[in-house]
């Protein structure tokens, strides 16, 4: 039996750069950064006081105010992107709800309400923690909302692997549909830690960028002045369907599934090893379950989160996976506009992807003035790219040494 | 035919002690792990009860000694959920002698570790830090110790496991999708071995005052150890427990090949969601026989051969009358013949750790054909009466096929059919 195809056929997108998948994806073409002071908290005692977090986004767009009340922020931006890709898919989500599934995770979860109701408690006392503080924090709420909104019966799964979250759930959800346990999955990641403490965790661990003045020029993956990380916010939700499932009902097809791969570094709890050993065998494997020789690839939306390691391991990775044609295929980073969303990061890029081989267009990755040390590949800079691309690859790697890469086809 | 996956190793950290035979001594002789709680005080806290591990001190047969998994400076960055995955790992992965120095063997195997809540304990003490001595005293170790996936990275950065690294968290359903998902990797040749299961501990002042805003956990302060009793009329929540649960899977041809013992048969798996509330089940109990109806399909294994159900029975009103609903729906009248039994009972519930113990309490009831009791089940529940549901004692008959499930927040169900070799 020949193994069963996946297809894209929905796209959903909250982002710090629109609300929208056209918002969105116009802006990111267009070289549009989404970083800004943060004015929601008081950033006065932090190292980095600002982030790329949406804006203008209003829940009840969506949902029910009743039911918003009880969810947590990231769980607000997951349904928002779900809903979006379902409706975008032309969906009939009545039919056959058995065989729909969701897989959407989040590398953090609800960690604006844990402050809260921590303070509500520290404050106030055990009893004025409130009944929906579970509910709305864990991380598998918004797989657990999508299905109870529109009646999903299938496999409900919620993988959480920090910054690799989005890509793990996409590629889960794809093998799902591979083996036969569905037909449908709405697969991707959701984000919102920019709250006193995801922003002191994470400058303390020296990631983040704290270029205060210009937070427009902060994220600059591969350039020599790159210091760090932006903490972003936002969903990117897909909606993977089996071929034969999306021909029958004349669904609109961005692109095809082709391969997945994982990988661990076993190496350090935050670095990745300097020769990106674990990033290439994800590659690699990702290409060889694609069936997909690395010169058919002509476009990586990378990792690149614009750390010093990270970036330069990544480039390691691409030569050594790609050999002789490292330098002909464009890897662009879309955080240097986006920030780095964590968990929602791979599906939002995997979207970008699907985007890129719909318009045969690469992002660009901008703030990419001169190239650091080690950072020498084609990294389409500054301007968005007009190109021929068949096959795209979204790479993700996580805290923990953990991996994820999605290839994706153009269909023809 | 596929080779079918085998258990080759199991080990346990849980409110009945550490490793496997000792815990499952204690569980068979119908001892409980609840206890007053002592990580905090606070007099007036509605909710004095745990399902705490014990330490070395409190129990020097079976205690936990954190110092045997990793030195101080180590712990430094770790949440106690991953120290517990840690400990329980050492185990399994000692019994099943799968501790490879080759670089093949190391990326042929995967690392699938669950948990509910994650490091819960390392945010709320750096939020304190943040709100009483700021930002500057803030660890750089906070997040890589909070994050929900570090259990799973610890165990891979340590053993050298350079396959796939992943994290469901499913809530109380995610110890048994690791073992799925573990299953699912094997068998797509993605990794010919996986170290899978759940941890949690969570067990904070913000974790109990959480969960008892929802009125979900017993309030039986004055006795304890009758606090956690599934089915039993008298049942009024869950306690909370810690612990962790993991299992070495591969296929029997990989196990025997290399000389490994296989312990029992993993030979089926599903997964459903409820589409219906996110903290209550359906009355139909249709989610979660869906999924029990998936495992047993791929086990190809039909109702009446199950020999012994783990129930995920938490000892909620609610929960463990929708957990019944559902196997009456896929048992029919055949189950007042099927022993149903809940080790909650003795163990509390450990959330997202509670499919990795409980599949390896029902893997131990497969080989020692024995089947762990429900303590504190005095009078079955109304509409339950007529149920074998083991009460307070354990029950020494043979077991072909026994079934364990996993049911969450959020409608999610899982469940796995677990066999004698």
């Amino acid at each position: 039996m020949s193994k069963r195809r996946v297809v894209v056929t929905g796209i959903g997108l909250i982002t710090p750069v629109g609300n929208t998948v056209a918002e969105s994806w116009a802006n990111i073409k267009s070289g549009v950064s989404g970083a800004a002071p943060i004015d929601f908290f008081d950033v006065s005692a932090f190292a980095t006081q600002f982030s790329a977090s949406v804006k203008g986004f209003n829940i009840e767009d969506y949902i029910s105010k009743k039911d918003a009340r009880k969810m947590d922020t990231f769980v607000h931006f997951g349904v928002a992107a779900g809903i979006q890709a379902i409706r975008d898919s032309g969906l009939d989500t009545g039919k056959n709800p058995e065989r729909i599934g969701v897989a959407i995770g989040s590398g953090i979860g609800g960690l604006p309400n844990i402050e809260a109701q921590h303070s509500a408690y520290l404050n106030n006392g055990p009893r004025r923690v409130s009944p929906f503080f579970v509910p709305s924090t864990i991380i598998n709420m918004i797989a657990g909302n999508l299905s109870i909104h529109y009646g999903f019966k299938g496999p409900n799964i919620c993988i959480t692997t920090a910054c690799t979250t989005g890509t793990h759930n996409i590629g889960d959800a794809a093998r799902i549909i591979e083996y036969g346990d569905a037909d449908v999955m709405v697969a991707g990641g959701a984000e919102m830690a920019t709250c006193p403490l995801g922003l002191a965790g994470f400058g303390a661990a020296r990631a983040l960028s704290t270029r205060n003045d210009d937070p427009a020029a902060a994220s600059r993956p591969w350039d020599a002045d790159r210091d760090g990380f932006v903490l972003g916010d936002g969903a990117g939700v897909l909606v993977l369907e089996e071929y034969e499932h999306a021909k029958a009902r004349g669904a609109t097809i961005y692109c095809e599934v082709a391969g997945y791969g994982m990988s661990g570094d076993a190496y350090h709890m935050t670095q990745p090893p300097a020769d990106g050993d674990g990033a290439m065998r994800c590659m690699q494997s990702a290409l060889r379950n694609a069936g997909i020789n690395p010169e058919q690839v002509d476009y990586i939306n990378a990792h690149g989160t614009s750390t010093q390691a990270g970036d330069v391991a990544e480039t390691m990775a691409v030569k050594r996976c790609f050999g002789d044609h490292a330098g002909s295929v464009a890897v662009s980073s879309t955080k240097s506009m986006t920030g780095h969303l964590l968990g929602a990061a791979g599906g939002v890029e995997a979207a970008f992807c699907a985007l890129a081989i719909r318009d045969q267009v690469a992002p660009p990755t901008i703030n990419l003035e001169n190239p650091g040390e080690g950072c020498d590949l084609d990294y389409v800079p500054n301007e968005a790219r007009d190109m021929k691309i068949d096959v795209a690859l979204s790479n993700s790697f996580g805290f923990g040494g953990t991996n994820g890469t999605i290839v994706l086809r153009r269909h023809s | 035919m596929q080779s079918p996956i085998v258990i080759t190793g199991m080990g346990i950290v849980s409110p009945l002690g550490c490793t496997v035979d000792a815990v499952w001594q204690r569980l068979t002789e119908g001892r409980s792990g609840i206890v007053r709680q002592d990580r905090f005080e606070d007099v007036d806290f509605p909710v004095q009860i745990a399902g705490l591990v014990p330490s070395r001190g409190t129990d020097p047969v079976a205690g936990f000694d954190p110092d045997a998994v990793a030195d101080r400076k180590e712990r430094r960055k770790l949440d106690l959920f991953s120290l517990y995955a840690l400990a329980a790992a050492e185990e399994a992965l000692s019994q099943a002698g799968w501790k490879p120095q080759d670089e093949a063997q190391q990326r042929a195997t995967a690392t699938i570790v669950a948990t509910g809540i994650g490091g819960l304990p390392t945010i709320t003490a750096s939020h304190s830090t943040l709100l009483e001595r700021g930002y500057k005293r803030i660890s750089p170790f906070t997040a890589p110790a909070f994050l929900a996936n570090m259990a799973a990275g610890q165990l891979s950065i340590r053993y050298g496991f350079k396959g796939p690294l992943g994290c469901p968290v499913t809530a109380c359903a995610a110890g048994i999708q690791a073992i799925g998902d573990g299953m699912r990797m094997i068998r797509s040749g993605e990794a010919e071995v996986a170290l899978v299961g759940g941890t949690e501990a969570c067990i904070d002042s913000l974790a109990l005052a959480s969960f008892h805003a929802m009125k979900a956990l017993s309030t039986r302060n004055d006795a304890p150890q009758a606090a956690s009793r599934p089915f039993d009329r008298e049942r009024d929540g869950f306690v909370m427990g810690e612990g962790a649960g993991l299992l070495v899977i591969e296929t029997l041809e990989h196990a025997t090949a290399r000389g490994a013992t296989p312990l029992a048969v993993l030979s089926g798996y599903g997964t459903s969601a409820d589409a219906y509330h996110i903290t209550s089940g359906a009355a139909d109990g249709a989610g979660g026989a869906a999924s029990i109806r998936a495992a047993l399909r791929m086990a190809a294994v039909p109702p009446e051969e199950i020999d012994y159900v783990n129930a995920h029975a938490t000892s909620t009103p609610v929960g463990d009358k929708a957990e019944i609903t559902s196997l009456r729906n896929v048992f029919g009248d055949a189950l007042a013949g099927i022993p149903v039994s809940s080790t909650k009972s003795a163990t509390g519930h450990l959330l997202g750790a509670a499919g990795g113990v409980e599949s390896i309490f029902t893997a131990m009831a497969v080989r020692e054909a024995c089947l762990p009791p429900t303590l504190n089940l005095h009078s079955a529940d109304e509409g339950m009466e007529d149920l074998d549901l083991v009460p307070l004692h354990a029950r020494p008959v043979p077991v072909q096929h026994a079934l364990c499930n996993g049911l969450g927040f959020g409608g999610v169900n899982a469940s796995v059919v677990i066999s004698r070799v």
